[in-house]
């Protein structure tokens, strides 16, 4: 062991909190007491190890100097990729640092030309939350998280891949927070306080995992940090500061149980900061002897109050060494070299010192593969992805193609840090702009600069621009690139901030979210509200026109004792029940008046589902009373404006207010004459009413008017359907009252009291004879020239209207309508004519034509879809979440993975398992429905999953389904296209993801060869 | 993040005969285009203890400030600084 203090790493004799060392091993930064304000400084590493570079002048010894923070610096860390500095200090504030690549040369503050800063670092982020002194930082495996812990108690975790962005603030703690650090596996994070506790907390939610208080009862208050760590094995916590027999120890806690057996013994103050070797060794192979297998073993160095440090090594009792009277004062920081063979050791007293081990010493450091081999043993996490970078160097790319695909990995991974590359052990002294040096600049400055007068009469000056911004400013691809997330994954919470801020708009998310109910019972209403904003980005794009889906269904969702008293009187409650569901969504586009109606429903909803059955008749009159002229007035109004005929720009309102026009009830205006026995009816149906009005289209924009009971002519009543397409109108008379009406922008439907469905073209021609449905139409859908009618008797039909064929005839519902109260509470035609049926159980169906039966699309109660995993496997930028029939009927699917964070402690294949199950029912699914897009999507996140997970059987079968034959025989059924696109394109896309694991390279290689062929042919 | 940081003031031609203006090297930093000149003063600190003893020497205008760093020398002649302390009027 070599020791050594380099005298010139001071900060003017100020005291230095802490000392980093950076991953590449040609920096390291430290922080503390600046003149009068907190100070950064990065320093050369170069000089450091070496004689001759210490003395040659051209080797600058300081790289940059910081003094942005207001006030003393406890804290310095560098991400995990080099790329930056986060620094924590008494000014409350966090900041990230990144070197800012292509700007010119700089001074630090207030010196003239001497003490030049030879790298720029930039402060790219200010952290702001903390109320009280950071005390320590740290950041995730991965760069995913930074943590940072302070006096006032809280530990912040920010989401690095986002600043300024806050994942959660943990509390708990009881007294001043004054050390952090990661489980090298990601599940959790531990920290220490002057609280006399150590808590563990999970990453998966956020919650306490562990308490730990005992070793600690007896510790005070009088270390100026408390900087704890975790093996890299991940077995075992050490804490700084506890106390065992009234004697300072560094308690060990075991990950399993977090059982507290042993410490670490003999120094005579309070121990300030534990810091692991981020190696694992393993006993040196002594020549001649025999190969002795050793089990592996962790190196920890333990600084004290009593200006001691230890370094221990878990396979033996009694320490490595133990260096006594290194420093004047307190030892607050340790930083291992990555190497794990050199260790910066920073005091109190401004002082820092080296110590350089050698192989003989420490023993053999594993190499990445053998220590994820060992992270794989205990904890199952494959690694597979993140262990490439080790293997790049080991394994041979045998490939061109691959190499470029590796290549064009890497340089879209790494923008910037050619400049945190090895280059800069030895930079000049002078840095160069323009060929002028910043000298030659400021002897000039004054004759170059341009002096004007405004014509105000005050001087102007025009500034010599000396460098450009590097624009590369704050990229989050670089933090993307990490590929794999060891277990919880932040995708989790950009997930859900991307959830609420989908489900935000309107006061459905309210609805479907309000508190104290199930989550199973709320579900269906939840994917009914996100269906409204849905449908009408879909109408937007002019992509699937979902048709009103949530007929009258939603109030069963909502109250299932609504059902039951719909069946006692059909009419009445079962409409102001529906409407109660629905209101809201018409609501929100208008001003005043509407806004109230949420939260009446909201205190009606909640009376209704508390009250007893006797009290429900009460309870209905009463809210009858009090919604009638609330309604009265909503529903007049809009139908008041769309008789105007003015096509409402409004994107949200127009489909918002569709289900609920479709619904209004006559109930307030007339009573319910539903015409045909109830007791056959599976189905509810919409009642009929004097006149309403949808719009079918938005593009081009398709309104439709009904007006039922026109004129009289020869005792028979007739009705009027008006229709206007971009301004041009047309209408018809119908022989009876029109129920219900649906169309897209090639057809129209509407259903008439007399059970007879009328189709017609776009421009008012009847297409169709009328259709004689068996029983009253519940619903009605068209898209594209698809008309699909479900009907009282839960039976379905749809129709072709071009090929006047039927694709479904009259399908029965009661097959997938088991069990009694459950009733449809979503009903959509896809634009391929695919019908899906979602109930209120929370099942979603669709009836396969091809297979003449019904399939389960999606089911909320699926513990396999709530547990499965794979937002490790999402796009990495922010690709567009797959937005179709089957996202719709899932409730954009955002519930997967919702579980898996109770998870945490289910072994990993397991969930594996769970998670492979769920993405192939998701291709199965959107294959059945011939959503093309989201075939796709779901096809590249399997195909990530699979080359993550590491499973070839099942990508080689994918990629052999793709591919089909390659030589054509008339034998062969393969399809060279599924939905649409063709498979070998998939494949085309498929290839690039199988690159990223570069155990797949004869995979890849093999596929991408016999494409080549195939293209050649 | 604020807009604009001061990354150096370097005091030029220090010490200097009583006649020679004063030169503040100014180098900033600016993290976007700026729309507005910036404003910069030279103050007289009188009193560390209140502000009411400020006396700004001058103020100059500096711009277009494009994102990226800048230097200029922000140059006070003296004797126009002791014409004005005179032409001020006096506080009570």
């Amino acid at each position: 062991m070599k020791l050594l203090k380099p005298s010139w790493v001071s900060h003017n004799g100020k005291p230095i909190f802490s000392v980093d060392i950076h991953p590449d091993g040609t920096k390291f930064a430290t922080g503390g007491q600046g003149e009068d304000s907190g100070k950064v400084m990065i320093w050369n590493m170069a000089p450091v190890l070496r004689d001759e570079d210490e003395k040659n002048e051209n080797i600058p010894k300081m790289l940059c100097q910081m003094d942005n923070h207001l006030a003393c610096v406890n804290c310095v860390r560098w991400s995990n990729n080099g790329l930056y500095l986060a620094s924590g200090g008494d000014d409350k504030l966090v900041m990230v640092w990144k070197r800012a690549a292509f700007i010119g040369p700089s001074t630090v503050f207030g010196s003239s030309s001497k003490l030049a800063n030879v790298e720029q670092w930039r402060c790219v982020t200010i952290l702001r939350n903390h109320t009280g002194d950071v005390m320590d930082v740290a950041w995730s495996p991965h760069d995913v998280w930074l943590a940072s812990c302070s006096v006032d108690n809280t530990i912040v975790i920010w989401n690095a891949r986002k600043f300024p962005e806050m994942v959660t603030c943990l509390r708990g703690h009881t007294g001043l927070v004054k050390g952090l650090t990661w489980d090298p596996v990601g599940k959790y994070v531990a920290s220490q306080a002057d609280d006399h506790s150590l808590r563990v907390w999970r990453t998966m939610d956020w919650q306490m995992e562990a308490n730990i208080t005992k070793p600690f009862s007896e510790c005070g208050g009088t270390t100026h940090v408390l900087r704890l760590s975790w093996s890299p094995d991940g077995q075992y916590l050490v804490s700084a500061h506890a106390m065992n027999n009234s004697g300072p120890t560094a308690q060990i806690v075991e990950r399993g149980g977090w059982k507290t057996n042993m410490d670490f013994v003999g120094h005579r103050k309070a121990v300030t900061v534990v810091k692991f070797n981020p190696k694992i060794f393993k006993k040196k192979q002594k020549n001649g002897s025999a190969p002795k297998p050793g089990c592996p073993y962790c190196c920890c160095a333990v600084g004290s109050k009593d200006r001691s440090l230890s370094v221990w090594l878990t396979s033996l009792k009694r320490p490595l060494v133990v260096i006594h009277d290194l420093f004047d004062k307190s030892i607050m920081d340790i930083s291992w070299t990555l190497t794990g063979l050199g260790m910066l050791v920073c005091s109190m007293d401004g002082t820092v010192a080296y110590l350089d081990f050698s192989l003989d010493e420490l023993g053999d450091p594993l190499n990445e593969e053998e220590k994820n081999s060992i992270h794989q043993n205990i904890y199952g996490k494959s690694l597979a992805i993140t262990s490439t970078e080790a293997q790049l160097s080991t394994t041979i790319i045998e490939n061109p193609e691959m190499l470029k695909y590796q290549q064009e990995r890497q340089s879209s991974a790494q923008l910037g840090p050619s400049s945190a590359g090895p280059e800069a052990s030895a930079p000049k002294l002078n840095s160069v702009m323009n060929g002028e040096s910043l000298e030659d600049i400021r002897k000039n400055l004054l004759k170059k600069q341009v002096e004007t007068r405004t014509p105000d009469g005050r001087r102007r000056i025009t500034p010599l621009c000396i460098a450009q911004l590097d624009t590369g400013d704050f990229s989050p691809a670089l933090f993307n690139s990490a590929p794999i997330l060891p277990s919880g994954s932040s995708m989790s919470n950009q997930l859900t901030s991307q959830l609420s801020s989908d489900s935000s708009p309107g006061p459905a998310s309210s609805l479907g979210l309000r508190p104290g109910h199930d989550p199973m019972l709320t579900s269906p209403p939840a994917g009914a509200a996100t269906k409204g904003p849905e449908d009408n980005k879909d109408g937007a794009k002019s992509g699937l026109l979902l048709t009103s889906a949530s007929k009258i269904e939603p109030m069963k969702a909502l109250d299932s004792r609504f059902t039951e008293r719909s069946k006692a009187t059909p009419g009445v409650t079962a409409t102001i029940s529906s409407i109660a569901g629905l209101v809201p969504l018409d609501s929100r586009p208008k001003d005043g008046g509407g806004v109230s109606a949420p939260k009446d429903v909201k205190a009606k909803d909640d009376t209704s589902s508390d009250s007893e059955d006797k009290m429900a008749s009460i309870n209905k009159n009463l809210s009858f009373s009090k919604r009638k002229p609330e309604l009265l007035m909503d529903g007049d109004g809009v139908v008041e404006k769309r008789k105007k005929g003015r096509p409402r720009k409004d994107k949200m309102a127009a489909p918002m207010a569709q289900p609920f026009m479709q619904m209004t009830p006559p109930a307030e205006r007339e009573p319910s004459r539903v015409a045909a026995p109830p007791a056959a009816l599976k189905l509810p149906t919409p009642s009929i009413k004097k006149a309403f009005s949808l719009q079918v289209s938005m593009e081009p924009s398709v309104f439709l008017e009904v007006e039922n009971e026109v004129s009289l002519i020869a005792g028979s009543k007739l009705s009027q359907l008006r229709c206007s397409r971009d301004g041009r109108d047309w209408n018809t008379l119908l022989p009876s009252s029109v129920v219900t009406a649906a169309g897209s922008s090639d057809v129209l439907a509407v259903a008439c009291q007399d059970r007879m469905l009328s189709v017609f073209s776009s421009c008012g021609r009847r297409l169709l004879p009328a259709i004689q449905l068996a029983t009253p139409a519940s619903a009605l859908h068209c898209s594209a020239h698809f008309v699909m009618a479900l009907t009282a008797g839960a039976t379905l039909s749809v129709w072709d209207v071009h090929k006047q064929k039927a694709l479904v005839k009259n399908e029965s519902l009661l097959s997938i309508l088991s069990g009694a109260d459950t009733t449809v509470s979503q009903s959509l035609l896809t634009q391929q004519g695919v019908p899906v049926i979602g109930l209120s159980n929370g099942k979603c169906y669709c009836f396969s034509s091809s297979l003449e039966t019904w399939t389960l699309i999606a089911d909320k109660g699926d513990s396999m879809v709530q547990c499965a995993d794979f937002r490790s496997c999402l796009p990495t930028h922010d690709a567009p979440v797959s937005s179709g029939p089957l996202a719709v009927m899932q409730g954009r699917n955002l519930n997967a993975g919702r579980l898996a964070s109770r998870l945490s402690s289910t072994p990993h294949h397991l969930q594996q398992s769970m998670t492979l199950a769920f993405l192939e029912n998701q291709l199965a699914s959107a294959l059945t429905l011939q959503s093309a897009q989201e075939y796709r999507y779901w096809l590249l996140i399997y195909a990530r999953f699979l080359v993550n997970e590491g499973s070839e059987h099942r990508l080689r079968e994918l990629c052999q389904e793709l591919l089909g034959p390659v030589h054509k025989s008339a034998a062969t059924a393969w399809e060279p296209t599924t939905l649409g696109l063709r498979k070998r394109e998939l494949l085309r896309e498929v290839l690039p993801v199988i690159v990223e694991n570069l155990r797949f390279q004869r995979l890849f290689t093999e596929y991408q060869d016999q494409l080549e062929l195939l293209r050649n042919k | 993040m604020a807009k604009v940081q001061v990354l150096n003031v370097a005091v030029l031609d220090n010490p200097s005969p009583f006649g020679n203006p004063f030169q503040f090297e100014i180098t900033f930093e600016c993290m976007e285009d700026l729309p507005e000149d910036l404003e910069w003063k030279i103050i007289y600190v009188g009193s560390a203890e209140s502000e009411e003893y400020d006396q700004v020497l001058d103020s100059v205008l500096v711009g277009p400030v494009p994102a990226g760093r800048h230097m200029f020398v922000f140059q006070v002649s003296k004797l126009w600084y002791v014409w004005k302390s005179f032409s001020m009027p006096k506080k009570t």
